[in-house]
């Protein structure tokens, strides 16, 4: 127990500047896309002192590293700034969008596991059968596809041509009453309300989009799995069991539990990944998630929602990566002594 | 968030058929025109505000099922004008054109129960000379100068006094910008510190139209409810939900689903596949709208007028028409909307001839190789195919454009910077008269003169214009502005696009208004 | 020895795909250069009399909202993702690459040259906890919308990777003998890394080249998706794509279909040619495969060469 506590106060240590770091890059970067926030955020006939005046409160008067500090003193008192195009402080929106996003983000995740670990491992039995050969072109083709326009054949196929998915428009049917939110996921909080028709409109609504992220980011979980299962087949332990006579199945299950800790570290490298690599895909499909919101904020000038995703989402991987490092805890005992 | 979630299931579940589902491509950014004029706002005024007088309504000649404004000029009516009278019940202008007096109705109330006088019109123009927004357009056309012009006589009483008579008075209380406020409610919710309500009239609305503001999650939804207690005729849908939906393929998408009662501003393209549709039907009138170039004159090589006539012999108006509109919509062959009253198409001579364009660059001495840049708004799915067409057509005339594309919501805010050599510009005038559309767009001191043009013979032709009442000068003054502007060429002259309306074949009632608005309080289901 | 070339075209024979990949690449990348030679019509030019035609004979992949003939843009638009994509990369990885190698180097032992390397990996992590795209697009936003600043973004978010890769092979170079038997002989640092640590480290870094220039065009074409990329009319297959997109509800398919399916194939093509590399900078691997080779030989009666 101590070790683990010890471990957190180190990461801690590492994590402050890191994190520090992120938001001074960040805020280098976005303040440096031209457009006025004060201009844009009073429209078009807005008078010279109006402006002169919102500059000055906004503190877009100061030098920049005076602006710097400024919002990095609103960040510890939890301010992340306002969006001029939702006139909404951005923690609100986030706080409203970034469950969108995960929800998304989570269910393809989960499909790719699925189709990662599950090939990788049948691939990495018979390395030369026809599942490796498969999974060999499948590997190399899903990456190779860009997401927003395999999403678009899908939508044509399904949609369009088909009628079978719903209309590539957002979360839930707009005549279908969304649940109140408790997760932000609506096929958890719909559940949880109990109400079955919002649930099946927005499982519907996620079937494309979670296809387009699950099929395409399979790739590097299935290329992990089995390089590392057949490492691990071929390893001393697994001859010996082999050589015990213990049934093969068992043998790959030991195999795969002792895989398991390369397996976890490329998935949760991937989960940090999705949260800003969905951007397309909830574009292509109105998902209204926070991605959407950063891209829509960096194309319009609009910096603090751009600076407030960039920030959930590396808080968010680094939570993962703690999660992770926890888990590495648990599924090996030699760590913890 | 929780309870904005709640709302938005409320207002869904109401009863289908007096619900009205408007797919926008954008909710409004601000509800307060003195600020904000996106296609979300100006949609929502209408049904928040009432205004003093409307014009009469009559059918519209080519589009069968809708309804007008009629705008012409009535000789046989007083002021020739086709009005009715809304929050003003009666109104009478003096013999020498410089007063009009009102008398407005009684018994009106706001969305906030407070009762409609007289000082509420007095607040509403005090409110235009002390924001200075675009405000200070509206008062300026009309020639007031300070607001004592305006003078309460009595507590349903008003008056506009003008030092010189101008045609535009009563025309001017039909303008969705002048919408009037609940003057007790503003000084309610402003108090010391923002006396003429700003924050409030943001967010919210405080008028006596037949809506009011249910809610309004920018980027998402607007909602609006039907007022129980609102004076005129009670409107049929009792609530209307605008769903912002920013892609028009979506919309078509969500219109053909059934889903919405109105997909908004389809793409011409998207308006042709709906039309063999049998639940779907498509309103296409003539409308205000213009779509031009800004060349801006202060800016090389568009400070040579040959150069400017040079690229308006090279727009392929036929071409875009038909390609880009597939017809819905006609050359713009007049620096004023084609359907208002004294409009001039003769003065156009920019048909397309690419030998004319080229011997005028070469008189113009400006070298063989101009190149420029294009600026135009990536939200308007037209644009970009427009900027491609012209881009070819002007490369035969040696002109290389480069295309830069900017992202909607930073597309306006380059417009009225006026740094770009050429930018589009897609609006309308939404007083149905020459002297108020070019005052607006030609007089070098008007805020929307984006193109910079300054001509102090167009300044003087256009004041004059606006100062009397006798249409037969009027008709003089403004051929002889239209005349020179189209031979100047401040504009790159493009198209009248018509408005259209892609909507169930249920709904009826659609209005088509000058200031290219709806009106929910016009639908109903038959 | 079998030389370089005439191992991979043997390994053609045996592992057939990497052959695809190959061909791919090649065949692209003529493309690029003989596109104005094929091309029917001109890439950037409007053609009113014929827009949104479906594919025919005269118009192979059909034509586009504005008349614009799609097939001859889309053999046009490797010229420009191709470049970007290439020099991104190559960019990306020359910084990157000689930052990791310098880092690698310092980064044992004492001193302020431990604390710089440090340092600059710190800041790597940095610039990797960012999200790809989201930062890509708003370095493109700064800097203005033009094909540099595209290939500045692509070589940003690549930098770590080569810094990464660099610094992990000169740390495994490094304590070779022959390599601490050079420091011995009085060969300079920059002299040691020159000669036996960049060559050594070669393979991978082909390998990670060549994936990366496929990622390169994915980045390319979803900027330009979004419309942060090159300008309209430049042939580019993800602005194709994204002036296409809005036409799939009324039901013309062919304008984004086309280029999205020669993206497709192209950065499939660099992902072939990268595992192959992979492959063949693995020893094991090689191994594996030219006793494969070998023994497909002896069955066909050729003489065996020694591996």
């Amino acid at each position: 127990m101590m070790r683990i506590l010890f471990y957190f106060g180190k990461r801690l240590i590492f994590v402050i500047p890191q994190l520090l770091g992120i938001v001074l890059v960040s805020f280098l970067l976005v303040k440096s896309i031209p457009g006025d926030p004060a201009v844009l955020m009073l429209g078009p006939t807005a008078t010279p002192s109006a402006i002169a005046s919102l500059r000055e409160q906004l503190g877009l008067d100061q030098p920049l590293y005076m602006q710097f500090l400024i919002y990095v003193k609103d960040l510890l008192h939890g301010d992340l700034g306002t969006s001029w195009q939702t006139t909404r402080p951005v923690l609100e929106d986030l706080i409203q969008r970034f469950p969108a996003t995960l929800e998304l983000v989570t269910f393809s995740l989960l499909l790719a596991i699925i189709i990662g670990v599950s090939l990788g491992v049948h691939a990495a039995r018979k390395p030369n059968g026809w599942i490796a050969r498969l999974a060999d072109i499948y590997g190399l083709s899903a990456g190779a596809l860009p997401d927003f326009w395999f999403a678009l054949v899908l939508i044509f196929i399904f949609y369009t041509v088909l009628g079978w998915a719903p209309a590539p428009l957002g979360r839930i049917d707009m005549i279908v009453l969304p649940p109140m939110p408790i997760t932000g996921a609506l096929t958890i909080d719909a559940l949880l309300a109990g109400d079955f028709e919002a649930f099946k409109s927005a499982s519907a609504h996620l079937v494309l989009p979670v296809l387009t992220l699950g099929l395409l980011n399979a790739g590097p979980i299935l290329k992990m799995t089995q390089a590392t299962m057949e490492k691990m087949l071929e390893s001393d332990f697994s001859r010996y069991e082999i050589l015990c006579g213990i049934p093969q199945n068992l043998v790959v299950r030991h195999a795969l539990r002792n895989a398991l800790p390369s397996i976890v570290t490329i998935i949760s490298v991937l989960y940090g990944f999705l949260i800003g690599g969905a951007v397309l895909v909830e574009i292509v499909f109105s998902w209204g998630g926070a991605g959407q919101y950063a891209v829509q904020g960096v194309l319009n000038s609009d910096i603090y929602p751009v600076l407030g995703f960039v920030l959930f989402s590396a808080v968010f991987s680094l939570i993962v990566y703690i999660a992770v490092d926890l888990l590495y805890f648990l599924l090996d005992p030699r760590i913890s002594n | 968030m929780v309870s904005s979630m709640g709302r938005m299931g409320e207002a869904l579940a109401q009863d289908a058929s007096n619900t009205l589902v408007i797919a926008a491509p954008a909710t409004p950014q601000g509800l307060d025109i003195e600020f904000d004029v996106s296609l979300g706002s100006i949609d929502s005024l209408g049904a928040l505000y009432e205004y003093m007088l409307g014009y009469e309504k009559i059918d519209d000649p080519k589009a069968k099922g809708v309804m007008r404004e009629d705008t012409s000029v009535h000789t046989d009516k007083p002021n020739n004008l086709a009005l009715r009278g809304r929050l003003a019940e009666q109104w009478e202008v003096s013999p020498d054109g410089r007063k009009a007096t009102f008398k407005l109705r009684e018994g009106v109330v706001s969305n906030w129960g407070n009762p409609f006088t007289a000082k509420d019109v007095k607040w509403t123009w005090d409110r235009k000379f002390n924001l200075k927004g675009q405000g200070l357009f509206q008062t300026a056309v009309l020639g007031l100068k300070s607001p004592d012009q305006i003078k309460i006589e009595g507590d349903h009483a008003i008056s506009f006094n003008l030092d010189q008579p101008n045609p535009l008075l009563l025309k001017q209380q039909c303008n969705l910008a002048n919408p009037i406020y609940d003057a007790t409610k503003c000084a309610e919710v402003g108090g010391k510190d923002d006396p003429w309500a700003v924050n409030f009239l943001k967010n919210d609305s405080a008028g006596f139209g037949p809506y009011r503001l249910k809610q309004l999650v920018r980027g998402q939804q607007a909602v609006f409810e039907a007022r129980d207690d609102y004076w005129d005729e009670k409107p049929f849908m009792k609530r209307v939900i605008m769903r912002e939906v920013p892609q028009s393929s979506s919309r078509f998408s969500l219109l053909q689903g059934g889903a919405v009662d109105i997909a908004q501003f389809l793409q011409p393209r998207e308006l042709e596949a709906l039309k063999n549709q049998p639940n779907v039907a498509v309103d296409a009138v003539d409308s205000s709208y213009m779509i031009w170039l800004e060349l801006n004159s202060k800016i090389a090589p568009f400070d040579n007028v040959d150069v400017r006539r040079a690229v308006n012999l090279a727009i392929p108006r036929e071409e875009i028409i038909r390609t880009i509109y597939y017809g819905y919509a006609d050359e713009q062959k007049a620096p004023m909307p084609y359907i208002y009253p004294m409009a001039d198409q003769s003065f156009f001579n920019y048909s397309y001839d690419v030998a004319k364009a080229k011997a005028l660059l070469e008189k113009a001495g400006v070298g063989t190789n101009l190149s420029t840049t294009l600026s135009y708004n990536a939200g308007d799915p037209t644009q970009e195919p427009i900027a491609l067409l012209i881009q070819t057509s002007l490369k035969q005339i040696g002109i290389e454009l480069t295309l830069e594309k900017l992202p909607a919501g930073v597309f306006y805010e380059n417009v009225t910077k006026r740094a770009k050599p050429m930018i589009f510009y897609l609006d309308s005038p939404w007083t149905p008269d020459p002297g108020y559309s070019t005052y607006l767009y030609f007089n070098s001191k008007s805020y929307v003169n984006y193109s910079n043009y300054d001509n102090p013979d167009v300044d003087r032709m256009i004041t004059e214009g606006l100062a009397t009442l006798d249409d037969k000068v009027r008709q003089e003054k403004y051929s002889s502005v239209q005349k020179t502007l189209m031979d100047e060429a401040p504009w790159g002259f493009i198209a009248y696009p018509q408005y259209t309306l892609a909507r169930k074949a249920a709904l009826k009632g659609y209005t088509y208004y000058s200031s290219n608005n709806l009106r929910f309080q016009d639908f109903s289901r038959g | 020895m079998y030389s370089k070339l005439g191992l991979i075209a043997r390994l053609a024979v045996i592992r057939p795909r990497f052959a695809i990949g190959y061909i791919i690449v090649i065949a692209i990348t003529l493309l690029a250069i003989i596109a104005p030679v094929i091309a029917p019509y001109s890439p950037t030019e409007a053609d009113s009399t014929s827009f949104l035609q479906v594919p025919s004979a005269a118009h192979l992949f059909g034509t586009d909202n504005v008349g614009m003939d799609i097939f001859s843009r889309a053999i046009y638009a490797p010229r420009i993702d191709l470049t970007i994509a290439v020099l991104g990369t190559l960019l990306s990885a020359l910084v990157g690459g000689s930052i990791g190698a310098v880092v690698g180097f310092y980064s044992t032992g004492r001193g302020i040259r431990v604390w710089l390397s440090f340092a600059v990996m710190r800041a790597a992590d940095v610039l990797q906890a960012f999200p790809v795209f989201v930062f890509a697009i708003a370095l493109v936003a700064s800097l203005g919308q033009s094909i540099q600043t595209v290939v500045l973004a692509i070589a940003f978010v690549n930098a770590p990777i080569y810094l990464r890769l660099m610094r992990s092979q000169v740390l495994s170079i490094r304590s070779m003998r022959y390599v601490e038997a050079s420091q011995v002989n009085g060969l300079s640092d920059m002299q040691t890394i020159i000669r036996h640590v960049i060559p050594n480290a070669m393979a991978p870094v082909l390998a990670q080249l060549s994936v990366n220039i496929g990622w390169g065009i994915l980045l390319t074409s979803a900027l330009s998706f979004v419309g942060a990329g090159v300008r309209a009319p430049t042939p580019e297959w993800g602005s194709m794509i994204a002036m296409g997109f809005q036409n799939v509800v009324t039901g013309q398919w062919w304008p984004s279909m086309f280029p999205g399916a020669m993206l497709a194939i192209t950065v499939f093509g660099f992902s072939l040619v990268g595992s192959s590399i992979e492959v063949l900078a693995d020893p094991a691997k090689r191994r594996e495969l030219l006793s494969d080779l070998r023994e497909r030989r002896t069955r066909s009666g050729l003489p065996v060469e020694p591996a």
